[in-house]
């Protein structure tokens, strides 16, 4: 066994190929969580009765579970009450015909979901009472004070967490390989299946997988610079 | 559901999966050990802005944290033998495609957190102002003095709770090496699955028991935090 | 007119407010003096629900409502009609001086971008600070800063405006552009209440002064009868520490 260049190339083209697949879940799953997260957060900070106490309980328990475990269980609940569960809903689609991704969508949207919310509970914590105050006395409505002064003030706090919700939910979406999803890792392996030298592949991989995350950082790093503004001291 | 799930079976698995949490605590335990002290070279190297060696830390870094463990597991597991593998043959006698997978996953926890533990060491200890190592001085301390005796116990106090959520972070990675063939809580399911041909049970008794030890973990390290602050 | 009868508020145990009943006319100022601790600003809060009384009526615009129980259509009411000045200034930290005093009027009053931003820039220049208007409140000083808050407050023309302590958290010498500004928003004949420590600014401004202690009025009164010829010991013992005794030759 040794590492070869052009089986390498091979699977870096076949890697590139199914970025997509990995982009998409990615940012996808990101801008659900991100709006559910808010929300689970939201109604932790106003105490809503029994919703904010369920959540509080949910998430801390939904914390200690793995991301590799929740997807190997719901997958396997899938597979097994699915043609139960279709043949009550009169749905005809056999079990063949779903893309197993939508298993992936589902894991990786409730994890990430609670963990962001995690962290806009802590950009609540970073905002001062009197802003709600000042919104509430120019007359605003409670959700006109949150969707136009305390959420936009968030943003700044959250950036540095969000980033890193992003780039590890790019790293966990690599998980739904074990659900025979074809994403970047496993569109790199196919070549290797060809060769039975599988290094090359996860090296490509491995590659791939880092430009995107660079990517997320250079982004983060731009939206970093313009949404600080006005908490920096000194002259425009 | 009583076809699919019986909680008899689950009574019966539940025990045969839960004695091997200890493969897991295995690998967390020198994943932690060796990567802690990993980790602090590369943050006093990171913090010592050596040229070249500051760079190349700053890419290692970057890698670890840019790509997944899984795949940084399976560069390992069948890297190492290819790079390393007739050095080792011929030096110590030993054959690395003979060793056990779990060696391999250890070693890419280790190098993985060398990069996240060494960065948040290095958060902490640049986050201890500069006016405690001015004061140090002032006092008539020496830099090695200062830099123990004043900045490292105050950069522990701030490392402690991060420490706290990637200790946990590691033992729900450790989900991972199932996929490499280690048997441990998920591939003693798994096994025990196939054997019976009912995998649902194995798969609850899991995600009960990683649960359970990760809120413990967290419950742990937040009692050492309280204890710290008085 | 703009009148509180009956306010009662306790936090936890302590009882901040006990039965205050204040009633202002239309175009007065009133300022309200007291302790710290005597429930004076507690008392300013309730008027716009930003604390909410155990018990109490608010008689403003034409309408009776019960402070305790009051809906979230009437609570929005009463902040549409009134303003608050506060403390510590309440800018919203992510907008500029300009977006500071457009909010209200785009956001509430529903008015044109290009009005509000017409009606702002005449607020800011009448407070002097139309050259700052670009600038995020982290680049203000607290007197600048305090002064947009008014701006702000004005902007909006409301019948009431309730100023809280607006130059307690300034550094001395930049209470004094601050208390100019407040002056002059008096001169426009907009009702105010006013808490505050600074005498002379009561003495020059107000038609009325409060005085509270331990969660009530103690007594009220023209500033002159107040500051010279207290009924009450609570008072004298209040101003006689407040007022420097030897700053005035007879």
């Amino acid at each position: 066994m040794s590492f070869g260049i052009s089986n390498f190339l091979d699977s870096l083209k076949s890697a590139f190929l199914y970025a997509p697949v990995t982009l998409k879940l990615t940012f996808i799953t990101f801008v659900i969580s991100l709006i559910l997260g808010t929300i689970v957060a939201t109604v932790r900070y106003y105490k809503i009765p029994v919703l904010s106490q369920f959540f509080s309980v949910f998430v801390t328990v939904y914390m200690g579970l793995p991301t590799m475990v929740a997807l190997i269980l719901y997958n396997l609940i899938f597979m097994t009450f699915y043609n139960d569960v279709a043949k009550a809903l009169n749905i005809n689609i056999p079990i063949t015909d779903i893309n197993p991704i939508i298993i992936g969508y589902f894991t990786l949207i409730l994890g990430t979901t609670c963990s962001i919310s995690e962290s806009v509970r802590g950009a609540f914590r970073g905002i001062s009472k009197i802003q709600y105050e000042a919104g509430y006395s120019i007359g605003l409505s409670k959700v006109k004070t949150l969707t136009r002064i305390i959420y936009p003030q968030m943003v700044p706090i959250l950036l540095p967490g969000l980033q890193n919700s992003l780039i590890g939910l790019l790293k966990a979406s690599n998980l739904v390989s074990a659900i025979a999803v074809v994403e970047i890792m496993t569109g790199a392996l196919l070549p290797s299946l060809l060769y039975y030298s599988y290094l090359e592949g996860y090296v490509a991989a491995a590659l791939v997988y880092w430009l995107i995350g660079a990517f997320i950082e250079l982004l983060a790093y731009f939206a970093e610079k313009n949404s600080g503004k006005y908490l920096k001291k000194g002259t425009v | 559901m009583g076809n699919y799930f019986s909680f008899e079976r689950f009574i019966y698995v539940f025990p045969k999966i839960i004695s091997n949490v200890s493969v897991n605590f295995h690998i967390v335990f020198w994943s932690m050990l060796l990567g802690t002290i990993l980790a602090v070279f590369v943050a006093v190297l990171r913090l010592k802005r050596i040229p070249v060696i500051g760079q190349i830390l700053g890419v290692y870094i970057s890698f670890m944290r840019g790509t997944p463990l899984l795949v940084q597991m399976m560069i390992a597991f069948y890297g190492i033998p290819i790079v390393f593998g007739s050095l080792f043959m011929n030096a110590f006698g030993i054959n690395l495609n003979r060793i056990e997978p779990v060696i391999f996953v250890e070693i890419a926890i280790i190098l993985n957190e060398g990069a996240f533990l060494g960065e948040i060491f290095r958060g902490a200890i640049t986050s201890v102002p500069y006016i405690q190592t001015e004061a140090g001085y002032s006092i008539g301390m020496t830099g090695a003095q200062t830099f123990t005796r004043i900045v490292l116990p105050q950069a522990f106090k701030v490392a402690i709770p991060h420490y706290g959520v990637d200790l946990v972070g590691v033992f729900q990675n450790t989900s991972l090496v199932f996929t490499l063939g280690v048997v441990d809580i998920l591939g003693k399911a798994k096994t025990l699955g196939a054997a019976t041909g009912h995998t649902l049970e194995g798969y609850v008794a899991a995600t009960v028991i990683y649960i359970t030890f990760s809120l413990l973990l967290k419950g742990a390290f937040i009692l050492i935090e309280k204890k710290l602050a008085d | 007119m703009i009148e509180l009868v009956g306010v009662k508020k306790s936090f936890g145990k302590q009882e901040v407010l006990r039965d205050v009943s204040v009633k202002v006319n239309n175009g007065e100022v009133v300022v309200i003096l007291g302790p710290s601790g005597s429930g004076k600003t507690t008392f300013l809060r309730c008027i716009n629900f930003l604390e909410r009384a155990d018990s109490g009526i608010l008689k403003f615009d034409g309408k009776e409502i019960d402070l305790k129980r009051a809906r979230k259509r009437e609570i929005l009411d009463v902040r549409r009609h009134t303003a608050f000045v506060f403390q510590n200034y309440g800018l919203f930290a992510h907008k500029t001086a300009l977006q500071n005093v457009m909010e209200g009027l785009t956001q509430v009053q529903k008015k044109s971008k290009a009005e509000a931003t017409k009606i702002a820039e005449d607020a800011l220049k009448w407070v002097g600070l139309i050259d700052k208007k670009d600038f995020y409140p982290s680049q203000l000083s607290g007197g600048q800063q305090q002064r947009v808050g008014i701006a702000r407050a004005v902007a909006l023309k409301p019948e009431v405006i309730l100023f809280d302590e607006p130059t307690s958290a300034l550094d001395p010498e930049l209470v004094g552009e601050t208390l100019e500004v407040i002056k002059n928003v008096a001169k426009m004949g907009i009702t105010m209440i006013v808490v505050t420590h600074e005498m002379s600014f009561a003495e020059d401004v107000a038609d009325r002064v409060i005085f509270m202690d331990g969660g009530v009025v103690v007594e009220e009164g023209k500033p002159d009868e107040i500051f010279y010829k207290p009924k009450e010991e609570r008072t004298r013992q209040f101003l006689s520490r407040i007022i420097p005794q030897d700053s005035y030759v007879i």
